[in-house]
């Protein structure tokens, strides 16, 4: 059956798996192919002033590295869930480092929970942020990827 | 892990397959049908222009009845008297965003394009400012959102996909052969009419109503559309009361990222179905024994794209039954005269003949700013009629360079070749096919 697909045919569709295989291989954030540093920082302080510190953390980082060369995300969990908060007043900070840097937010769906049960409804998050099922997993998930933690 | 990637990544490289980046695997029904719930602006500007430079050698016709004269196909459109042209291909602008205060359930998109090319310029007519979009989507139900009004129909990823993140100055011969919907008069039989279009180009556009929706599960995302519209291209009413249908599913896993550049392996199928009326002569001198007739024309493919980091990958078999767009006479520009002074070339169409072509697209990113790109394409027409059927196949060799997130540079180099496979070498077919040129194309998109 492949003996009889036109030569072309068959370079091309050999390529495309070699292609796949390669991507399927890939490890890290697919978003930052050329990134060298993998740091995930975490946040799990009520603090504002911890929650500053965290954006600033990102924002030294990129700085330094350039945005194509590091791969940040920040994991919020525990009172530090309040920086992902809809109404955080971090919020352009956020959208800034999302845009320009491609920084992804994790917050953790426990803690969701917990506010959801006290609050009596679900408080609404930044859209950038992203649910993970429990925020100290992720950040597990993530040195095991060879990210760096850092708590600032 | 990192040593499987980088062996994988130079063997391909040492084959010659470098290539580029950007979009694929993004969701172009939600991507240009709706906006984020409760957090699209009022009214976004935005649109985006298109400089660029294309060049053939411009060889001459080498045989038949316009032996001498230009060959469309060494010509660069719309205008097509100029083998190498400065031109400005798009240059369009837009708003979109959820304009209604009272729903932010109801967003709408509008975009209009006043560059040089099919949609302004059919035929290398008049010049005009067109409307290319104008759409409307109520998302009011979970199980299917509405869009209404014009709008690229559910299809083809290289028809669908937004141009401003093609990775190609030009699309793939099959694409521009029975996709890319000329809307013509007659069927071109005709000695002295040269049948050019009668409007825009069909732009992958419609005019009509859709249902669509995508539900996502983990990482995987699923969607559907079923959209019915005019099949008379953009801009204008119906020419007849039968309507297209339009049927689209796909399915996606979600590596990371989002909008027009997410990171995911997608496989896709659609379907399109319609009536095109066309006027055919029924003698030589007397236009009161034309006859109006309506033919057929289906559409249909099936693709996969994959954008994973550094690499991207697509690709697509289209399959076209009826209507299809067949040259012009001699592959001479149409309006042409004979050297007989008998005769205008005229645009073709073969209402109930076959076609079917397919393409291979592999990128590779070699730095942040800097992409590679090498597609194959093959495109077979009028297969359902031996001496009328040609075979086109191109090899784009390409290179974008990105200024910024905004802004990039895009060269190819289209080494191009057709024949008639079931005609000898010696046939006039083959011997005008011969003259096809490579195509050497530089532009600049820049996105605002």
């Amino acid at each position: 059956m492949i003996s009889k697909l036109p030569w072309h045919l068959r370079l091309w569709a050999a390529l495309l798996l070699g292609l796949l295989s390669t991507g399927a291989l890939a490890a890290g954030n697919p978003d930052k192919p050329f990134a060298e540093k993998h740091v995930v920082l975490q946040i799990s302080d009520p603090d504002p002033f911890k929650q500053t510190l965290v954006l600033n953390v990102a924002g030294n980082l990129i700085k330094h590295y350039g945005p194509d060369k590091v791969d940040v995300e920040i994991v919020a969990f525990g009172p530090g869930l309040r920086l992902l908060l809809a109404e955080n007043d971090n919020s352009d900070r956020i959208d800034n480092l999302v845009n320009s840097a491609q920084v992804r937010f994790s917050a953790c769906e426990n803690t969701l929970a917990k506010y959801t049960q006290n609050l009596g409804h679900e408080p609404a998050l930044n859209a950038h942020a992203t649910h993970v099922s429990a925020g100290v997993v992720r950040i597990i998930d993530l040195i095991d990827q060879g990210y760096t933690l850092i708590k600032p | 892990m990192y040593n499987t990637r980088t062996c994988l990544a130079a063997v391909i490289a040492a084959t010659g397959l470098a290539a580029a980046l950007p979009t694929q695997a993004a969701n172009w029904l939600m991507l240009q049908g709706t906006e984020p719930a409760g957090a699209a602006e009022r009214a976004r500007v935005w649109g985006f222009i298109q400089p660029e430079f294309q060049y053939t050698e411009g060889t001459k016709l080498e045989a038949g009845p316009f032996s001498g004269q230009d060959a469309i196909f060494n010509t660069i459109g719309p205008d097509r008297d100029a083998s190498s042209q400065f031109n400005i291909r798009r240059a369009r602008i837009g708003l979109r965003g959820q304009g209604f205060p009272l729903d932010s359930n109801t967003n709408y998109f509008f975009l209009v394009e006043a560059g040089n090319n099919g949609i302004t310029k059919p035929g290398g007519g008049l010049g005009s400012l067109k409307l290319t979009d104008a759409s409307v989507t109520f998302n009011h139900f979970d199980a299917a959102r509405v869009r209404v009004g014009q709008f690229k129909t559910p299809g083809s990823e290289e028809g669908l996909k937004a141009i401003h993140v093609f990775d190609y100055v030009n699309f793939t011969s099959v694409t521009d052969g029975v996709l890319l919907e000329r809307y013509i008069d007659a069927d071109g039989s005709a000695p002295n009419d040269p049948n050019g279009p009668n409007g825009p180009v069909g732009a992958f556009r419609d005019i009509g109503i859709q249902l669509f929706q995508t539900f996502r599960r983990d990482d995987w995302e699923h969607s559907y559309a079923v959209m019915v519209g005019n099949g008379n291209g953009l801009a204008r009413s119906d020419n007849n009361n039968e309507k297209d249908i339009y049927l689209y599913l796909s399915t996606e896993k979600i590596f990371g990222g989002k909008g027009a550049r997410r990171q995911g392996w997608k496989g896709f199928v659609w379907y399109q179905e319609g009536d095109r009326t066309l006027t055919l002569a029924q003698g030589t001198d007397s236009t009161a024994d034309d006859v109006e007739q309506d033919f057929e024309r289906k559409r249909w493919g099936v693709g996969t794209t994959y954008l994973n980091g550094k690499y991207r990958a697509a690709a697509e078999y289209i399959v076209a039954d009826g209507m299809i767009r067949n040259g012009s006479d001699g592959g001479a520009v149409v309006g042409a005269l004979a050297n007989n002074g008998l005769s205008r070339a005229s645009l073709n169409v073969l209402p109930e003949d076959e076609a079917d072509g397919w393409y291979l697209d592999f990128g590779y990113k070699i730095r942040p700013n800097i992409e590679l790109d090498v597609r194959y394409d093959r495109f077979n027409r009028a297969t359902d009629t031996d001496p009328a059927e040609r075979r086109f196949d191109t090899l784009t060799l390409g290179a974008q360079y990105f200024f910024n997130k905004k802004t990039r540079f895009i060269f190819n180099y289209e080494f191009r070749e057709a024949e008639a496979p079931n005609l000898p070498s010696s046939h006039p077919a083959n011997q005008i096919l011969d003259g096809m040129d490579d195509r050497i194309s530089a532009q600049i998109l820049a996105i605002f």
